[in-house]
């Protein structure tokens, strides 16, 4: 089944065919990936030089990290990702017990927009970018990356890939993908660099298990 | 002995007349067995540049004929020039025709002062002499189109107690661009005075460039802002000799 | 900014820039430019990308309708709607029936050049529905009411007092002149609207063809609002923004920030495959797919002038260009400026339209260099300028007459190396006139408007005599 426009492209194109000319051109240049510590390293490093904080931590730091978090960042409320691993660390019981009130991750927006911490994990890392990639599904909702205004995400080691060729390779056909660069940021006005227009101000990032 | 035809370039022919003469000249003295074919009259850059193509062609058949007599190499003081002749010359006739193999023949042999000087003669000091501090234009069509990104300075540091000083926005356009002085008359004065103010800042008292218009148009603005830096073409600046300098006379 | 324009007066409006443009422009591109520059330093294959980039992209539009076929199979299977709009008029019938139906009082728009060029939120709004635009310099010049100074920071020509007092009429509250307050200022008041609008219209960065998956890229996290929090999310881009594959799309993101703005990547890469999928799920119930020609598809009959759509919207051209810095964007008279819309406006309203903008450039190549997908910008313009001045397959010639007689009298005289030399003769004598020592300080018309800005340095015209009389022994003329 055609349509007008693909029909005027095929015409303008003088193209008679529904297969290509010819292959796609070929792409090298996949990074490889260095030793386990540099990757940690470089991926942390540029969370730095991106205005987030960027932390390598055993799971007994946690209740620590996230007490001074909550104070530092003044946090009332917070929502998590209902996941295996932020289960096992205890994160829930570890901000109720700190008097952080929980909101459901499945609540809606409106009650969602209040929480001051939205806490998740990711999928993937690339470290040349300091770069977080996040799926969306109904224990993973995209807004509790979004809303809140302190965004903590609580990564492993084994989801490091050395460039976006193998990471891609892996999420091609998920139906939703955000990958997260730092905090929210504009330069509109005169170029004053500001953090947190829309999205997340603050963006922490835990590596937990080296 | 090599053989070169001198194309002087409509600019140079109506306003740099001592620059030709001394392009002559250090050519001459390094050896080489000059011709000058009075056929020549421009080699139609500014119609092509304007989109008039069939208006370009006969000027170009014009240039093709006073330089196809004879087989010498031919050597001119500007890129942009040189450029029409070297990357757009072929496309202006069809292939397989005698007029498309001349062009082609042609465009082999056709050089930027500069760039014969040191890629072809592989001389680098023309026993100029300069005691100034002096700074550097890198114009368009010279520098992208030609590719020539160390030509002027291999020249310019072989020069006697001349001093090299950075030119902010070194590479940026003066404003020239040919007709664009005359479509775009604001736009290119704001050009122009910016490449002044960057001139003004640098702290040299001569600024020197190898482009006939890019030489028109900062030359003036210099003057209109009432400075006294000189500007000179690169083949002025070259043919300064000293006293042990050998004298090839008028 | 959203009328589609009858005529682009580039000269007129370069003659009359307000004075604030060209420092703010040139501010904004400067921070650019060495952003770039540190960014490409660090990668030392930035010449292979991009190479391979541009390959990739004229593979795309020499292909483009089975790309584009794909795309459509792709992104149905995955539960979006693909709407196809011929004309500007008819994606903004599309949008609007789509509000319809689903009762849209507020749609919330992040950056769409698209949207942009088919002056949607004009239509919205006679239709009684509110269409705000969330990224904060589109924000601002829409509050404003004026059009973009520069691709990628359409407000910068505005100083923090400007956006102080418009934020302060408009919204009726006292806002301070720091640009930090300013932007929670813009973040409160539109989250208002992200979690109420009915509806989110964003634009696209690319549209991959394997997976039927729109790529939207943005730094304020305003892109992941307007696609996750209304039920409707409408994606309305233009049929050029096609690729292959996310193979292809690893060059493209290497290349685009770094080019843009200098960052490594932009701070939000979405990847948007249809609505959401389970019913506990954030995001769109429905996705719709606006996939625009209003032209493009013409252009591609234009083997030279098509590679303008290789294009992937990064601002570096408009960054170096001189031109540019010294007019800002209003001066290009329509959505998009610098050399890409010195190129692109002309293929798309024609060349009576605009015909003025293949000629506002020097040649200089700057662009041709920066551009990340390598468009040969000077090939192009001068493409152009031969359609305006001569005419070509495509289009006649509309350069006005007086232009088109002076050429021809040039082209006779340089043709004819008699005149040429008889010229020669005479005019020095006749310039000498207006000369004062070695100037000319007013000359008559039209090289008047040389010295308008700089004096006309004399007529000598001295060498063929000289030539003649230091070689006469030697002198070989050939006969005529």
């Amino acid at each position: 089944m055609t349509n007008p426009v693909i029909e005027n492209v095929r015409r303008s194109l003088g193209r008679a065919s529904q297969t290509p000319t010819g292959p796609r051109p070929a792409i090298h240049h996949a990074r490889q990936a260095e030793s386990i510590d540099v990757e940690i390293e470089s991926f942390l490093s540029e969370i730095k030089k991106l205005s987030g904080v960027g932390r390598s931590l055993v799971p007994s730091d946690i209740d620590s990290e996230l007490k001074a978090l909550i104070q530092e960042q003044n946090i009332r409320r917070a929502t998590v990702w209902e996941t295996a691993h932020l289960r096992q660390l205890g994160i829930t019981e570890i901000l109720h017990s700190l008097g952080v009130e929980l909101i459901s991750p499945n609540a809606d927006k409106h009650e969602m927009a209040t929480c001051d911490l939205g806490v998740t994990e990711a999928e993937y890392l690339l470290p040349e970018t300091g770069t977080l990639v996040l799926r969306s599904s109904a224990g993973k909702p995209r807004a509790v990356s979004l809303l809140p205004r302190v965004h903590l995400a609580i990564v492993r080691p084994q989801m490091l890939r050395a460039d976006l060729h193998q990471i891609f390779a892996e999420v091609k056909d998920d139906h939703y993908l955000v990958f997260i660069t730092g905090p929210s940021r504009t330069a509109d006005i005169e170029l004053t660099v500001t953090l947190g227009v829309h999205g997340p101000r603050s963006l922490y990032v835990w590596m937990v298990g080296r | 002995m090599p053989k070169a035809q001198l194309f002087i370039t409509c600019l140079g022919d109506q306003f740099y007349t001592s620059t030709l003469q001394n392009m002559t000249r250090i050519l001459e003295r390094l050896g080489v067995d000059l011709a000058f074919p009075p056929g020549q009259t421009c080699c139609g850059q500014p119609l092509f540049n304007n989109g008039f193509e069939e208006k370009t062609r006969p000027v170009a058949w014009n240039f093709l004929q006073a330089f196809g007599q004879s087989e010498a190499s031919i050597v001119g003081p500007s890129g942009s020039c040189v450029s029409m002749v070297k990357h757009h010359y072929p496309s202006l006739f069809k292939p397989g025709t005698a007029e498309h193999n001349l062009a082609v023949d042609i465009a082999s042999r056709t050089f930027e002062f500069t760039e014969y000087l040191v890629n072809i003669l592989k001389v680098t000091d023309v026993g100029a002499v300069y005691p100034h501090k002096v700074t550097y234009h890198a114009s368009c069509h010279y520098l992208r189109e030609m590719g020539l990104k160390t030509e002027a300075r291999s020249l310019l540091n072989r020069v006697k107690e001349l001093e090299l000083i950075p030119l902010q926005e070194e590479e940026t356009c003066c404003g020239f661009g040919g007709a664009f002085t005359v479509t775009f008359p604001e736009v290119s004065r704001s050009m122009m005075e910016n490449k002044v103010r960057d001139i003004l800042a640098s702290g040299a008292d001569t600024v020197v460039m190898c482009e006939p218009g890019c030489l028109m148009n900062i030359a003036g603005g210099l003057h209109k802002a009432g400075s006294k830096i000189r500007a000179l073409h690169i083949i002025d600046l070259l043919a300064n000799m000293d006293s042990t300098s050998p004298d090839v006379g008028a | 900014m959203t009328e589609t324009p009858t005529y682009i007066g580039f000269e007129e409006y370069s003659e009359h820039v307000p004075a604030g443009i060209p420092p703010a422009v040139q501010q904004a591109t400067n921070r650019f430019i060495s952003g770039r520059a540190a960014r490409v330093a660090e990668l030392p294959q930035w010449e292979e990308l991009r190479h391979i980039g541009s390959d990739i992209r004229l593979h795309t539009i020499e292909n483009m309708d089975v790309y584009l076929s794909r795309l459509e199979e792709k992104v149905v299977a995955a539960g979006g709607n693909v709407h196809w709009a011929e004309t500007a008029e008819a994606a903004n019938q599309i949008v609007l029936q789509i509000a319809r139906e689903h009762h849209v009082k507020t749609a919330v728009k992040s950056k769409s050049m698209a949207t942009e060029e088919t002056g949607l939120n004009h239509a919205l709004e006679q239709e009684g529905i509110q269409a705000i635009e969330t990224d904060l310099g589109e924000y601002i010049i829409q509050l404003a009411g004026t059009g973009p100074s520069h691709i990628i920071v359409p407000a910068v020509h505005l100083k923090k007092e400007d956006v102080a007092e418009i934020f302060s009429e408009k919204l009726d509250l006292d806002a301070p002149s720091d640009p930090v307050e300013l932007a929670r200022i813009a973040r409160e008041v539109l989250r208002e609207k992200f979690l109420n609008a009915e509806m989110g219209i964003s634009g696209g960065n690319f549209l991959i063809a394997e997976t039927g998956t729109l790529v939207l890229v943005t730094n304020e996290g305003n892109g992941r609002m307007v696609s996750t929090m209304p039920d409707v999310h409408v994606a309305v881009v233009g049929i050029d923004k096609v690729i292959p594959d996310w193979e292809s799309l690893t060059v493209f993101l290497k290349l685009l920030a770094r080019s843009a703005t200098g960052q490594k990547l932009s701070t939000y890469t979405q990847f948007i495959t249809g609505p959401r999928r389970e019913e506990g799920e954030f995001g769109p119930k429905e996705f719709h797919l606006v996939l625009l020609d209003n032209g493009r598809s013409k252009v591609l009959k234009d083997p030279v002038g098509r590679e303008v759509f290789k294009c992937i919207r990064c601002g570096a051209c408009a960054n170096v260009c001189p031109v540019y810095k010294n007019v800002g964007g209003f001066a290009y008279g329509w959505f998009i400026s610098g050399p890409i819309g010195a190129i692109l406006s002309p293929q798309m309203l024609g060349t009576r339209t605009a015909r003025e903008l293949p000629y506002a450039s020097t040649l200089c190549g700057a662009c041709a260099d920066v551009c990340p997908v390598k468009i040969p910008i000077p090939t192009i313009l001068r493409h152009l300028r031969r359609r305006v001045a001569e005419g070509d397959e495509f289009a006649t010639a509309t350069l006005p007459t007086l232009p088109r007689l002076s050429a021809g009298f040039a082209s006779i005289a340089l043709a004819k190396n008699w005149i040429y030399r008889l010229g020669t003769l005479f005019l020095p004598t006749i310039m000498s006139i207006f000369r004062r020592g070695n100037w000319i300080a007013n000359a008559p018309y039209p090289l008047s408007r040389w010295t308008r800005g700089r004096p006309l340095p004399a007529f000598t015209a001295g060498f063929r005599s000289w030539w003649r009389k230091a070689h006469s022994r030697e002198d070989q003329d050939s006969t005529r």
